[in-house]
């Protein structure tokens, strides 16, 4: 299992190339989350996993998330028949809102103090009712509350 | 599944202004590179999109060079 350096590294690396495959000039939470459940042997990932949400089941709820949120402006788009643009493989997206608010749940979470790992950043992934990431998981069906508890649950035991 | 529509709670109306920001922004950047690869100008494109030429060049010239279309001087 990597270090929690390299676990950051890694993450950060790949929620960076999340947000530029997105068309995103910043990397917010949902590149983020991406990121944690595209990562390998990590409790974070297993249980984002456990829950069904692999890679692809996050992808299909974002896209039902957006189609959903369209739909309230009166607007049905089919996120497959959308046209697609090149991504710009140059683009270096900055940190968004929603990763700084995440990252600063996870710092809140206790024990307090303790390193930075992937299961802090999964926890305060899932430390919010709002925003995309929350109503993605809303679509899927999944229990948000009941896997925030898991984390902190994995948190205390010493997963970082 | 999960219904997320429900036209009178402010999240999910909050929620369509960042959706429909996002599915402006992945309209115009396959469409300007639709339009370029068709031919058009820096120049018609930004006067279609109501933006300066520079603008339109700036937020768009070096992804679409990476994406091998050619692309007019002016």
């Amino acid at each position: 299992m990597p270090d929690h350096k390299d676990v950051r590294a890694i993450l950060v690396r790949a929620a960076r190339a999340e947000a530029r495959r997105d068309g995103s000039r910043t990397i917010e939470a949902e590149h983020v989350l991406l990121a944690v459940a595209a990562l390998e042997d990590s409790a974070a990932a297993r249980l984002l996993a456990d829950a069904g949400l692999t890679e692809d089941a996050i992808r299909a709820a974002l896209d039902r998330e957006w189609e959903q949120s369209l739909a309230v402006a009166g607007i049905a788009v089919r996120m497959g028949l959308l046209p697609e643009a090149t991504p710009d493989g140059d683009r270096d997206p900055q940190i968004g809102e929603s990763t700084k608010l995440l990252l600063r749940r996870g710092m809140d979470a206790s024990p307090k103090g303790a390193r930075f790992g992937s299961m802090r950043i999964l926890f305060g992934l899932l430390d919010s009712e709002r925003g995309r990431v929350a109503r993605a998981l809303q679509t899927a069906g999944v229990d948000r509350i009941a896997l925030r508890a898991k984390a902190a649950e994995a948190l205390a035991a010493g997963t970082r | 599944m999960t219904d997320l529509v429900d036209p009178e709670d402010p999240a999910a109306g909050l929620a369509a202004v960042v959706a429909l920001r996002r599915l402006a922004d992945r309209l115009e950047d396959s469409q300007v590179e639709r339009a370029m690869r068709a031919g058009w100008s820096w120049s018609e494109v930004a006067e279609v999109l109501g933006v300066t030429r520079q603008a339109v060049h700036k937020k768009h010239a070096r992804r679409l060079v990476a994406a091998g279309v050619a692309l007019r001087r002016r």
